[in-house]
């Protein structure tokens, strides 16, 4: 990583015909099967995601042809009919949540670019942003077109320091260009876009925590209703799109609702998606296919099949809220309803794989650590539910277990799950669930050889 | 977030039926009916936020439980709250709560109070958890509140509380997860209101007061509901002893005109009666010294020297002082006393101080000596006006009002204050503010003069007021024309168009409340301040509208009282002005005797009759004039000067050591009786411990005295003096707790409209003429200060803790400008003397102006200049121009 240690700043960008900036390649697919959307421009050698190399792909003709030329309600309309669904995690149709905005509301508007991409896991928003930012920043103009907003701020993860740089140095060039400011492109619309950075809590990412912590507030997740897009951000009507969800709209307008809608397993899933393949793999990376594709495709043909070519045990399809999966799965369909009725879900395209060998009770237990020290803390069941969790699978992995905890873990997910302010508490208790489904007899194992052994004893008493 | 509106809708709870309006949290439609539903972070004066989940309800066609504090009610909805599934639910919340909750009720003062003990019975919670608990380190948190982190079950009440309704903003959540502690900012103790609402809002043990820490449990302690006597707020309050021994103070959610919010005063001040310098026997000064006596002796030695007095100079020879601090019936009957028993007219009250002003200008405009609003119309109100109160400080509790309706109700906030508006460690009314007038306390009036004329240029006057009165119309116009704008903005600073744009606001809305507070009230402009926010209402058709009115806040608790018991020279009880006869002979028949005829003299006066000798006694309760009154009156030279003076007193202030006879008089947490809040609300005072030592309230003192002296006012109990000042004053028996308050006297409106403007109208409306400051020099001024209030807040232990000496507060450029920081000893020097004090850098206070709290201003007050009302007589000292400079 040629750029890591460096302090990339303003003045040392864009210089003619030197590359912005070396990124490591983390995709790295070498022949791609399907034609590339988002990861188009990037592949191709050279290309240094500055405006003038995406204004050579064509980019912001997009824009060029909205503005003036299309109402903000055919914007919408556009992507209602391409069937573009969130990609941040909950998959909601995107031109259905625009439309939820109040019609007849003076006063401003918001939109909110989630880069907050703090699910482990996954990549590829931080890949999006870092090669091909100025793709990002013309999806947000439009998507600011569409809802009348004149403000949108790119809420980007606090660790992505390469990231933010690089976003401020686009808009700065696209404020030059007049894709973004005021009166952009002689349309009398003005649109102005800030990079906030997070200050490291995953959950700054869901969407609520997000606004409170863009307010200067301690991100704590609200609770809903009412819904961002009538009390968002500063209590006005507000959108927050992830943003791979944003880099999909300048394609859209241009190559129409029909060729979006056409690719992937309509109708439900339309498009392609960026999955970030990482684990047991010998190529992990960001790979961008049409949704509907395999398990199995992905792993052995994209992602270059399992790392020591053992077998693989377990996957977790959609990021670490995501219930794992079993190689029973392997020929799932990536796509929503798929995915959803093999019992996990998609959700941010996260695709963790795992081989045999792998304790699946200390898979599980690294994710509710995670889970542990990301709890807001706002909710009682998440809050000490989590910090229940986590003690007692420590202490089963240590071989301190008894029978009796696992139905107390059970138990504890079920209180848990559906009883929170924010879906948090529905992704902390996937981990364990989805194990004790699939491998209950590893936890069992483990308690055995503690009661062989004789190795329950109390454990130490911690002290702060 | 929806707000329950006019609709009605139907639901089923439970089975019952219930309507409620439309928007009606679960929660509350539910406690319609009876039904409690277990919750932790709900409060009805709190958004929800729905973070415990323990409220969890099943509702019909809902698949997931929901949270009843947070869903509103919706037509035709079925809830069910006691299903299994719910009160697994139920169970489940509270599991997971008491996993990390450390189980110590044996040691916590909330046990017998906690709602978590109360709902752990109630699901008779058992736990699974093994685990290890989490541990916080104690921390060292304030002298006042202890927070005890390991019980804390997350509500955020506390936190929620502390913004929304006081915005104070002291308290956050710090880390998080089963990490999260409630702490406040900065690596000191917490430094803020100390309100104490955190104290009572925790439902646990997590937040506590120090001043009872380990002394009880609940169902050990005796209640007695009663009124504060701080401020004239008047905060219901309940009183917790033990014994004799004063443990805590709260207020029940919902009570009194405070709604149960108290500040600093109220929730950490009780323990100025318990005091150990209490005087607790009757003492009589025998060669040069004040030896203690019984009551017998004291009070026969009074009337004796009372009768040689009399006998020699006549009753006018007396004179009488007495403390707006007072109940009404000791108010009343220290006047009828001194009316009847002694036979003189000079009378005064602290009511002089100030409230005067605001009730003489209210009767000569509107006819009225109350408010014409309420504290509902404050909260009802589209625009506000404060015009010299700090209300935060001075009046808590109204400030509260104000600061709900701005936040919570979008009234439009228009400030005439000194403050600046920063963020600070208490909360700044000028921070709510949309047209914030950062004006010195001295310039206050061309403010009020700046606004006036706005109105009248930009005619936003009343249509129909130029045509009925045109006179009183283009009188004032003219009286303005003749001040410039220039020399408007050169006074004030403001630019004219700021003028505009609050008087076209004041004037475009519908309800709209003017408060004056002591700033302006005890400045020399206080009368005509207050008569020219009259005229604002006046022309803007705003004094008779319906939620519009102008109300002067009273500082001390009884001042209202005191003017309604015609405790002033100038009035008779009803407020009734002395010199109207047919009130004069009504009252007379009632007392059955002879009113005194001569023109009473108030305070000042008095003191100057003393001084050369014309009077010769002079009975003074509760009040300390040679503490509170500069130099340049001589109070003290003037009182030793006296043949006889009776103090009744809580202790042995500077003017009581120089008193003949001092008696030793009960606090109002010792006696019955009623206080007349700020707003007109007469409310009940009840006593929480007996009388202290042999100290005896006034009433009875006066009681005792007049039989002595052959015209006796027996009563057996305070209530019978009630009963008569019932029979006395008209209406006055019709004024419960939620009285209507008066409606303005139209003819008195035409009067003065006519002729009564005339007055004072040059007076009021004057060109500016503008002194410099000399270089060197700052504007000191007597400040409130939040933590003290009226005579006694000095001596209470707990506010000691938080202001316990006067500190002189100067803003961040003067102490650049005269190379001072934090704690530097300064020397202030005016023409009437010197005083060294230390200073304290505070944002808030404007640059040029020094602040020093009243309570401990003694010497400070000593430097002031002394201007009195030739109208109201009300005598001014609270600014000064000093010099300063540093000293070692
Ligand atoms: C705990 C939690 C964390 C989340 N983190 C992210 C995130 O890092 N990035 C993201 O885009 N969405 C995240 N989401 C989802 C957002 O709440 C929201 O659904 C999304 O940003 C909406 O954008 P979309 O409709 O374009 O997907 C998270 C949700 C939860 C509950
Ligand atoms: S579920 Fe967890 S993360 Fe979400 S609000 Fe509750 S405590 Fe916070
Ligand atoms: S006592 Fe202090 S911290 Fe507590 S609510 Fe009052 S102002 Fe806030
Ligand atoms: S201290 Fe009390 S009020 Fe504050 S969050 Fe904890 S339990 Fe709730
Ligand atoms: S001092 Fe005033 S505001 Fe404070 S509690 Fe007492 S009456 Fe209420
Ligand atoms: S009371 Fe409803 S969630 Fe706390």
């Amino acid at each position: 990583m040629a750029g890591t240690g460096k302090d990339v700043s303003s003045e040392t960008l864009g210089e003619a015909g030197t590359p912005l900036f070396i990124v490591r390649l983390a995709c790295n697919d070498p022949m791609p099967k399907h034609e590339l959307i988002l990861l188009k421009n990037m592949m191709q050698p050279g290309y240094t995601g500055s405006l003038a190399d995406y204004e050579k792909t064509g980019g912001y003709q997009a824009l060029r042809n909205t503005l003036g030329k299309l109402a903000p309600a055919d914007v919408t309309a556009i992507v209602r009919k391409s069937g573009l669904r969130g990609r941040g995690g909950a998959g909601f149709p995107t031109g259905v949540k625009w439309g939820f905005l109040p019609k007849d509301y003076q006063g401003p508007r918001y939109l909110c670019c989630n880069a907050d991409e703090s699910e482990p896991g996954t990549f590829k928003d931080r890949q999006l942003m870092e090669r091909d930012p100025h793709q990002v920043l013309e999806g947000i103009v439009l998507a600011c077109y569409a809802i009348g907003s004149e403000t949108a701020y790119i809420y980007i993860r606090g660790e992505m320091v390469l990231g933010s740089k690089i976003l401020e140095h686009a808009i700065g060039e696209a404020r030059a260009a007049g894709y973004i400011g005021k009166n952009v492109l002689g349309s009398g619309i003005n649109v102005d876009v800030w990079v906030h950075r997070g200050a490291g809590a995953y959950i700054c990412g869901e969407e609520t925590a997000l606004l409170e912590s863009l307010e200067g507030k301690r991100g704590l997740p609200r609770i809903k209703p009412p819904f961002p897009a009538t009390h968002g951000l500063y209590n006005k009507p507000t959108v927050v799109n992830n943003v791979e969800t944003l880099a999909n709209l300048p394609h859209i307008i241009t190559r129409g609702p029909e060729w979006f809608a056409a690719i992937g397993s309509p109708p439900k899933s339309t498009g392609t998606r960026v999955f970030c393949v990482s684990g047991h793999v010998k190529r992990p990376g960001n790979y961008e296919v049409p949704m509907g594709m395999t398990v199995r495709e992905l792993v052995y043909e994209y992602a270059g099949g399992m790392r020591s070519d053992k077998p693989l045990k377990a996957f977790i399809p959609g990021g670490a809220s995501a219930p794992f999966l079993t190689p029973a799965h392997l020929d799932v369909k990536l796509d929503f309803e798929h995915v959803a009725a093999a019992g996990s879900m998609l959700g941010s395209g996260g695709v963790t794989v795992m081989e045999e060998g792998t304790s699946m009770v200390w898979a599980a237990l690294r994710l509710m650590e995670f889970f542990y020290h990301e709890s807001c803390g706002k909710c009682s069941p998440c809050r000490e539910g989590s910090s229940w969790l986590v003690q007692t699978m420590r202490r089963i992995f240590a071989k301190r277990g008894r029978m009796e905890d696992l139905e107390t873990l059970l138990d504890l997910c079920k209180n848990i799950a559906g009883r929170t302010v924010c879906a948090f508490g529905d992704a902390e208790v996937a981990p364990i669930q989805s194990t004790l489904k699939h491998w209950r007899h590893e936890y069992v194992d483990l308690i055995n050889e503690a009661e062989a052994a004789n190795l329950i004893r109390p454990e130490p008493v911690a002290r702060r | 977030m929806t707000t329950p509106t006019a609709q009605m809708v139907r639901i089923m709870i439970d089975g019952m039926t219930v309507n409620v309006p439309k928007g009606t949290l679960v929660i509350e439609a539910a406690r319609r009916v009876g039904v409690m539903i277990p919750h932790f972070c709900y409060h009805p004066k709190l958004k929800p936020d729905a973070n415990c989940r323990m409220c969890l309800v099943e509702i019909e066609k809902v698949p997931k439980l929901q949270t009843a504090c947070s869903t509103p009610v919706d037509e035709g909805m079925n809830v069910r709250t006691a299903t299994t599934v719910v009160n697994d639910a139920h169970k489940s919340v509270l599991e997971f709560i008491l996993a990390n909750h450390p189980l110590d009720c044996p040691v916590c003062d909330q046990g017998g109070k906690c709602d978590l003990q109360d709902f752990s019975h109630q699901y008779t919670a058992t736990s699974r958890f093994t685990e290890t608990k989490r541990v916080f380190q104690k921390e060292y948190f304030s002298p006042l509140i202890e927070t005890q982190m390991n019980r804390c079950v997350q509500c955020l009440r506390c936190v929620r509380y502390c913004d929304e309704v006081m915005d104070v903003k002291a308290l956050a959540p710090v880390g998080r997860g089963t990490m999260t502690e409630i702490k406040h900012f900065g690596f000191h103790p917490l430094d803020c209101e100390f309100c104490g609402g955190c104290v009572q809002i925790c439902p646990v043990g997590a937040i506590t007061s120090r001043l009872s820490m380990y002394e009880y449990r609940p169902w050990m302690l005796k209640r007695a509901e009663t009124i504060c006597g701080y401020c004239g707020d008047g905060c219901q309050m309940t009183v917790q002893t033990k014994g004799q021994e004063l443990i805590e103070v709260n207020s029940a959610h919902g009570a009194g005109r405070n709604n149960g919010d108290l500040c600093a005063r109220g929730f950490f001040g009780f323990h100025a009666a318990s005091h150990p310098q209490r005087l607790t026997h009757p003492l009589i000064r025998r060669h040069g010294a004040l030896v203690q006596v019984t009551w017998e002796e004291a009070l026969e030695y009074v009337a004796d020297r009372v009768n040689e007095i009399k006998a020699a100079h006549g009753g006018p020879s007396f004179g009488g002082l007495i403390s707006g601090r007072c109940t009404n019936e000791e108010l009343y009957l220290f006047q009828k006393f001194l009316r009847m028993a002694i036979g003189t007219n000079h009378i005064d009250s602290s009511a002089r101080y100030g409230h005067v002003n605001g009730l003489q200008a209210m009767q000569l405009v509107q006819g009225t000596h109350r408010w014409t609003v309420t504290f509902e119309d404050i909260l009802d109100a589209d625009v506000l006006i404060l015009v010299g109160t700090n209300i935060t400080e001075t009046n808590p509790i109204t400030g509260l009002k104000v600061k709900e309706a701005v936040k919570k109700r979008q009234a439009t906030l228009i400030t005439i204050e000194s403050l600046e508006p920063v963020v600070d460690t208490m909360s700044n009314i000028a921070n709510l503010s949309h047209h914030h007038f950062r004006i010195p306390t001295s310039d206050t009036h061309h403010a009020i003069v700046g606004l006036v004329k706005a109105v009248l240029e930009q005619n936003l006057t009343q249509p129909d007021l130029a045509q009925r009165h045109p006179t009183y119309v283009n009188a004032m116009t003219s009286a303005l024309q003749q001040i410039s704008w220039q020399d408007l903005q050169a006074a004030t600073g403001i630019e004219p168009d700021a003028f505009v744009r609050a008087a076209k606001v004041a004037a475009g809305a519908r309800r709209v409340v003017i408060m004056a507070g002591q700033l302006l009230l005890r400045s020399e402009q206080g009368y005509s301040g207050c008569l020219t926010l009259l005229d604002l209402l006046l022309l803007t058709g705003k004094l008779d509208a319906p939620g519009c009115g102008f109300a002067p806040l009273a500082e001390e608790n009884n001042d209202q009282g005191a003017i309604e018991m015609g405790t002033v020279t100038e009035l008779l009880p009803g407020a009734q002005p002395i010199t109207n006869d047919t009130e004069r002979e009504r009252i007379a028949k009632q007392w059955k005797g002879e009113l005194p005829t001569d023109k009473g003299a108030s305070l000042i006066e008095m003191l100057e009759r003393a001084r050369v000798g014309s009077l010769k006694a002079m009975f003074i309760v509760g009040e300390n004039p040679v503490g509170s009154l500069p130099a340049v009156i001589h109070a003290e030279a003037s009182l030793r000067n006296l043949d006889l003076l009776v103090c009744q007193e809580l202790f042995l202030t500077e003017t009581a050591a120089l008193a003949h006879v001092v008696l030793p008089a009960a606090s109002s947490l010792e006696k019955h009786g009623t206080f007349t809040n700020t707003e007109g609300h007469v409310q009940a005072v009840r006593p929480a411990i007996e009388p202290v030592g042999d100290s005896r309230p006034d009433w009875e003192i006066f009681s005792a005295l007049s039989i002595l002296l052959n015209s006796p006012m027996e009563y057996a109990e305070s209530k019978e003096i009630l009963k008569e000042i019932r029979s006395l004053i008209p209406g006055y028996s019709s004024l419960g707790p939620t009285p209507l308050p008066p409606k303005v006297d139209h003819s008195a409106v035409d009067r003065y409209l006519t002729d009564g403007y005339q007055r004072d109208l040059a007076s009021r409306y004057h060109p500016i003429s503008r002194a410099s400051r000399p270089d060197g020099t700052v504007r000191l001024e007597l400040a409130q200060s939040l933590f003290h209030s009226g005579k006694l807040s000095t001596r209470s232990k707990g506010l000691l803790q938080v202001e316990g000496s006067g500190r002189l507060r100067i803003s961040p450029s003067d102490a650049a400008r005269f190379a001072l920081s934090d704690g530097d000893r300064v020397r202030l020097s005016s023409t009437s003397g010197e005083m060294t004090t230390e200073v304290k850098i505070m944002e808030r206070v404007p640059q040029g102006t020094a602040w020093f709290p009243s309570h401990f201003g003694q010497a400070a007050v000593q430097l002031f200049e002394c201007a009195i009302d030739p109208i109201t007589h009300v005598p001014s000292f609270r600014t000064a121009t000093v010099s300063m400079m540093k000293v070692a």
